[in-house]
């Protein structure tokens, strides 16, 4: 019964998005109001029918519904509850269904925000996000249905009797509910992490979030509105998706970090920068709306880095759902690459030829001109250069070679972190000298005389900072450079805010603090922003300390023997065989970790036993100076070898994350506007 | 005769050296993970050797480490891989085209970068010569008649006179 009414409401939501795109393109066509409301009310309706068909399954993953091979396939009795209910995005099947879950809260949000204030641009938007919509939920009813069912047909030969169905077939039988919940796998290890609990809805909300502004955008195309109204009405939109986007990507470093056992958090798979690949340019069209905003610039610009933004969305989605990414061949058999492929594909051309049908109709002429090259849009232009190179050379690395090699030559090939260090190092150089120069100039103009003075107090800062780091010892040259560049982006951030925080102390004599806060409250955007550069600052302070500085090293310990590294002093004091409540094996090594003689931590490292793949989670004793990690590489009661990595200032690189989380929340979090009344007691409360 | 025993004994020594090159190799487990960091697992996506943990990755650092004892450089352990397994095990394509493919696409699309910003920029500064050749037509009207949307402003404000 589950199973129909999950099935049921799916189908609906289906139909309900297809009714939506053709009430909403012909009624907005043909003038017919009624029309295009009908289509608003069934876009809003698929957000509850939606909602339905998830809460269907996750009903049956919590009661064990072994029937459903979905259940099946990702859960078994031993899973605990929590991971019962994560794993509703644990596989294809049901993180489509999520997806489609998200895109309708996205599409329900967006049009009951915006349905009043741009009006025009409605009709086509729902049409768009609808018709993303409803690609998700088809590929969910028809190739991919976490509805199928487990059935026997006793008449055909042993071999083929079991078949999955989200339909009973003629002649069929359900298969012993025992003989399931017996042979059910369970979730994948890998999955079953903290870290993995939210990183998933993160990513798939920053994806999920693209497509509003791209959907406002392609209709600002197709009706013709082409003022700012679309920028306007998605400027928070963006940055939510950017927040969540970022915060699945640092949750992601930090789940591998945890979890895969290499004492690492990013290692250039090409799973990982398949989600970075929307962000670098998600980041590049943040900052690029802002010209248009400000100075009527880059509109067609600004088109093509959304259009680019969704497009590395759909291919981020593609590649990972695909099999692209094992191999081609694996993508050829895979049921949801072809249409992933097709849709990404017509849906990209689609807007690129109206964004040239308008541009050809010279519509999006820029206001403006670019007069001068230490500009801040003539900055912002070079900041969307460089994160469009970073998102070609890492696009071109996971992606673009590997599978032009298989195609064309026949040989698979591995590109490297070193590789990609190689071309995106000196690249993010040059990001953090534009994140600190651009702050300080101006729009329209700006002569070079007047930005080198600007740049004294941070520059100032910034020497001082690396004569203390050669003082305190600090080498290579590299890192007190790379250090040099982070840190002045850094201080130009704080110098601005406190600029901001001085004028207002003097002019309107505000203590301090009041000054700062009413600074922000004023100008949420770029102060917010200021946050952000600070968060990304200290991820850069983080990323140079713990892969300059990293040391690592092997050992092979009998028990009660020690090995010293730098001021640190491992012990290997017992091991221990334990089972989990999930019923896994683990092979627990007990360590006690000394430094300068005086013990500081006991650890745990150990290994927990799977039949295909054994993980390796590992022990860390975490300061803000760095973390003392210990991975249990094998052994027993006698003898265990361990892996020991020393990573200097590496969870700057988290909490570097948790400030860009408050500067954007900060830039996105809505204006607080003074009432009449409010105004007036204010003028009453400054006249007396 | 001590002297001459020891310099025997030297010499003996001296010969292991040379007879038996695993003596003066180091076949720790830091000198092989030392070169199976370069490598990657030939089941994961991306992994380097060092850090995989699959029965296979375990073999394969079994294998250098047998390598390193016969005395073989780092070079040639890599490379002797390579002949077997192909172009993926290592993090860099070793075929020439494809190593060219790798690392010249990024360089290109950075010059072709820079070139189209010199352009651009170029253009700026041509825009802005001539706003500054055309400010002085602000302060002094011009006696050019052929300026057609001049004409059309003149035409219209004679109207609404």
């Amino acid at each position: 019964m589950l199973a129909e009414i999950g099935l049921t409401s799916l189908i609906i939501a289906f139909l309900l998005s297809l009714f939506a795109i053709g009430a909403s393109v012909i009624g907005e066509r043909s003038g017919n109001d009624s029309l295009v409301l009908s289509g608003r009310n069934a876009a809003l309706l698929t957000f509850p029918a939606i909602l339905l068909s998830t809460a269907v399954l996750v009903v049956a993953l919590m009661t064990e519904q072994y029937q459903l091979s979905y259940v099946w396939s990702v859960t078994d009795p031993q899973t605990p509850p929590i991971y019962r209910f994560t794993a509703l995005w644990g596989s294809q099947r049901g993180s489509l269904l999520f997806w489609s879950l998200l895109m309708s809260l996205f599409t329900f949000g967006a049009i009951w925000l915006n349905w009043r204030g741009e009006r025009r641009l409605m009709p086509y938007a729902v049409a768009y996000m609808m018709a993303t919509l409803a690609f998700f939920l088809g590929l969910s009813l028809f190739l991919e249905n976490p509805f199928d069912r487990w059935w026997i047909l006793p008449d055909l030969p042993e071999a083929e009797q079991v078949i999955e169905s989200a339909f009973i077939p003629p002649n069929a039988v359900a298969p012993d509910v025992e003989r399931l919940s017996e042979t059910a796998t369970g979730l994948n290890p890998l999955l079953r992490h903290f870290g993995m609990i939210i990183h998933p809805p993160m990513l798939y909300l920053g994806f999920v979030g693209f497509t509003i502004p791209f959907a406002f955008a392609m209709s600002a195309l197709a009706s013709g509105d082409l003022s700012t109204g679309w920028i306007k009405a998605t400027r928070r939109w963006s940055l939510i998706s950017w927040i969540f986007l970022s915060l699945g990507l640092i949750l992601g470093g930090r789940w591998a970090y945890d979890v895969l056992g290499w004492g690492g958090y990013w290692g250039w798979d090409p799973v990982e920068n398949a989600a970075f690949l929307p962000w670098l340019v998600g980041t590049a069209f943040i900052h690029s709306v802002m010209i248009q905003e400000k100075r009527g610039m880059l509109k067609v610009w600004n088109m093509v880095l959304i259009i680019s933004t969704f497009s590395a969305v759909m291919f981020g989605t593609f590649a990972t759902r695909s099999g692209v990414i094992e191999s081609v061949h694996s993508f050829a058999r895979s049921e949801v690459g072809f249409p992933m492929l097709l849709f990404w594909a017509v849906i990209t051309i689609i807007s690129v030829a109206l964004l040239l049908w308008r541009r050809g109709q010279g519509e999006l002429q820029d206001e403006h001109q670019f007069a001068n090259i230490l500009s801040r849009e003539s900055m912002f232009v070079l900041n969307n250069a460089v994160f469009l190179l970073l998102f070609f050379s890492i696009f071109w690395g996971s992606f673009g070679l590997p599978i032009a090699s298989e195609l064309f030559m026949g040989k698979e090939v591995t590109i490297g972190a070193e590789t990609f260090e190689y071309f995106t190092v000196p690249l993010f150089i040059v990001m953090y000298v534009l994140m600190g120069i651009a702050p300080l100039s101006a729009w329209g103009t700006m002569s070079l005389k007047r930005l080198g003075n600007s740049t004294t107090i941070p520059m100032i800062l910034t020497i001082i900072t690396i004569i203390f780091a050669i003082v305190v010892g600090t080498n290579p040259l590299i890192a007190i450079l790379g250090y040099g560049i982070v840190v002045f982006a850094g201080y130009v951030a704080l110098y601005e805010i406190y600029k901001g925080a001085k004028a207002r102390h003097k002019s309107i004599g505000e203590n301090w603090f009041r000054a700062t806060i009413a600074l922000f409250q004023r100008n949420q955007r770029r102060y917010g922003g200021y946050i952000v550069h600070l968060g990304v600052t200290i991820i850069g302070i983080g990323i140079i300390g713990s892969t300059v500085f990293q040391t690592e090293a092997q050992y092979t310990l009998l028990r009660g023997d020690s090995v010293s590294i730098q001021d640190y002093t491992v012990q290997f004091d017992n091991y221990t065989r334990a089972q989990a409540v999930d019923g896994r094996m683990m092979n627990i090594s007990e360590v006690t970790v000394f430094r300068d003689g005086n013990p500081i931590a006991e650890l745990r490292p150990r290994i927990d036993d799977y039949p295909d793949l054994p993980m390796t989670i590992a022990g860390a004793h975490s300061t803000l100076e760095n973390d003392f990690y210990v991975l249990f590489l094998g052994g027993n009661a006698e003898r265990a070898t361990f892996r020991i990595y020393i990573n200097p200032l590496v969870n700057l690189v988290w909490w570097g994350g948790i400030v860009l989380m408050i500067g954007t929340f900060i830039a996105a979090y809505p204006k607080v506007t003074a009432t009449p009344s409010r105004r007036k007691r204010d003028e009453v409360e400054a006249s007396t | 005769m001590i002297q001459t025993k020891y310099t025997l004994l030297g010499i003996c020594l001296s010969l292991l050296w040379l007879i038996f090159p695993v003596l003066a190799q180091d076949t720790s487990d830091n000198a092989v993970n030392e070169i199976a960091q370069k490598m990657y697992c030939p089941v994961c996506e991306n992994i380097p050797l060092d850090e995989c943990q699959t029965a296979t990755c375990i073999e394969w650092k079994e294998e250098i480490r047998n390598q390193l004892a016969q005395g073989e450089s780092e070079q040639q352990i890599i490379n002797s891989f390579i002949t077997r397994f192909g172009d993926n095990v290592v993090g860099t394509p070793q075929d020439p085209v494809l190593r060219a493919m790798t690392i010249l696409f990024p360089i290109i699309a950075m010059l072709l970068a820079v070139i189209a910003g010199v352009f651009t920029f170029r253009r700026f500064g041509q825009y802005q010569k001539l706003k500054l050749e055309d400010e002085p037509t602000i302060n002094q009207p011009s006696d050019k008649t052929d300026d057609g949307y001049r004409q059309r402003l003149e035409q219209d404000l004679q109207a609404r006179r």
